[in-house]
């Protein structure tokens, strides 16, 4: 075992683990943080995306130990940054059903999230490329788009 | 199992000489991780070579040098592999449509693996050649040599790649990519990669014809067929429409995902589109 440090939504946490154990795998059951979702665990779902720096990844495929040092972000941080309130794009997801179940949710919000900030204005196409590696086995696609492209009429009202 | 990033090159040679073929260099891990249950039990040390200085995108008089841990979105987004003679690589890039593998996967992880992905199919068509380093000195491979059957690399036991570089292609080239998959989580069914060259007067000078992903050998392969129905003529559309069916002489793997009819048939559109897009850009100076 391996004594680590990860930091996760600006909190430190002391976990001990082996080298090919995944970052999902650890935030979920070691870190106890299980907004983050496994679904397929080799890439091919999106439900485990979070932000590594200010980059979107599969947690899946992130080697626990190798994410020592990084800036990691949940879906549980994305309320924290916005003060404790919903952010536009959870708030959006509500009012617009962008969700049924709600599995692949996290996965898709963080993508989104990171789209926004990157991009305020994108076109549908563009929407639909940055959630291009997620699956929502519930097909609730066209909501998710929906609710995306009003949340970026929303913070861009805003703002 | 152990895990070890080194920060310098002689540190990582040092773990490769030690470990020999039951160390694994790691690099985005998304290949690494996706097959981890088969690989864990068989590798006694993992080596993380993100922290040794390699991911950096330059140009000199050679041509254009991509460090072995620049990652997919890197190449992407720069501007020396975004647009110009080597916009083909972004192009290459965009058809992997899942920006968090994106993020990750590192153009080293793409040319060590001679199985489906795609960029060794544009290298091969660019002439590219892989440096290579481990403790006895550095050497240089070209694509066309490095791969030699399915998921099976030139590397010797203690050896990395440190660096793909593509030579600087002459004025008037124009390169083109295309790709067949089910969904953009899939790996490539076909993916096929060309590039022409011409004179002032229009007539080809040099072309590359390249399909990948889909080939009975595993591994990309040139059509030379294909190319030699190019070279010294002036292209048009039949002429394209001619090396396209050429492209017959490339052998297809027959496999549960799709038969090799339809991937030779696929092949040959997907070169169609491919050798436009080259021809297209040749004509303008650019790549797409
Ligand atoms: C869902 C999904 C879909 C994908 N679709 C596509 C696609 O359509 N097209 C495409 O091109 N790619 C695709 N990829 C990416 C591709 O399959 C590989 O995962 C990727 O190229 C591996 O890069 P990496 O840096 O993550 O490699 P790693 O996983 O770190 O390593 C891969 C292998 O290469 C070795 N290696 C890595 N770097 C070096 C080095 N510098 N020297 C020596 N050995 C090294 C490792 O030991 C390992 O054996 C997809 C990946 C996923 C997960
Ligand atoms: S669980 Fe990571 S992509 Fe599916
Ligand atoms: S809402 Fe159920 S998986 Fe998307």
């Amino acid at each position: 075992m391996n004594a680590i440090n990860l930091k996760i939504n600006k909190e430190h946490y002391d976990v001990l683990v082996k080298p090919h154990w995944s970052l999902a795998y650890v935030i979920r059951e070691k870190v106890g943080l299980t907004g983050t979702k496994t679904g397929c665990e080799m890439g091919t779902c999106g439900s485990c995306t979070l932000l590594l720096d200010g980059k979107p990844v599969f947690s899946c495929l992130r080697m626990a130990i190798d994410a020592q040092g990084c800036d990691i972000r949940t879906i549980e941080g994305v309320e924290e940054e916005n003060n404790g309130e919903l952010h536009p794009l959870q708030e959006a997801f509500v009012q617009d059903h962008g969700m049924q179940c709600g599995f692949c949710t996290p996965g898709m919000i963080i993508a989104a999230k990171h789209l926004l900030e990157h991009n305020p204005d994108p076109t549908e196409q563009e929407v639909r490329e940055a959630i291009g590696g997620h699956l929502c086995r519930c097909g609730t696609y066209i909501r998710i788009v929906r609710s995306i492209l009003n949340a970026a009429a929303v913070m861009r009202a805003g703002s | 199992m152990e895990y070890y990033s080194p920060t310098d090159l002689n540190e990582a040679y040092a773990l490769l000489d030690k470990y020999g073929e039951d160390a694994i260099p790691i690099a985005g891990s998304t290949f690494y991780m996706g097959h981890r249950e088969e690989l864990f039990d068989e590798v006694e040390a993992v080596i993380n070579i993100k922290q040794l200085g390699l991911s950096y995108i330059r140009q000199d008089g050679d041509g254009l040098h991509i460090g072995a841990t620049t990652t997919l979105n890197e190449i992407f987004a720069h501007g020396l592999t975004r647009k110009g003679p080597f916009g083909i690589l972004a192009t290459t890039v965009q058809e992997l449509n899942i920006n968090e593998v994106r993020n990750m996967a590192t153009i080293g992880g793409e040319v060590c693996i001679a199985g489906e992905v795609d960029m060794p199919t544009t290298l091969l068509a660019y002439d590219a050649d892989i440096v290579i380093g481990g403790s006895k000195g550095v050497r240089r491979m070209s694509m066309a040599d490095f791969h030699i059957g399915y998921l099976n690399n030139a590397l010797e036991p203690g050896e990395m790649v440190l660096e793909v570089q593509l030579p600087q292609p002459p004025a008037n080239t124009g390169g083109g990519f295309a790709k067949f998959e089910r969904t953009a989580a899939d790996l490539p069914i076909v993916n096929v990669a060309t590039r022409i060259s011409l004179d002032d007067a229009g007539v080809c000078t040099d072309a590359r014809v390249v399909a990948g992903a889909a080939t009975l050998s595993g591994i990309p392969e040139r059509s030379g067929a294909a190319e030699a129905a190019l070279l010294n003529q002036v292209i048009d559309a039949a002429l394209i429409e001619a090396a396209a069916a050429a492209s017959a002489d490339v052998a297809c793997i027959n496999d549960f995902r799709v038969s090799a009819e339809i991937r030779s048939l696929w092949v040959k559109c997907g070169i169609e589109d491919a050798l436009k897009r080259a021809f297209a850009a040749a004509r303008q100076g650019e790549q797409s």
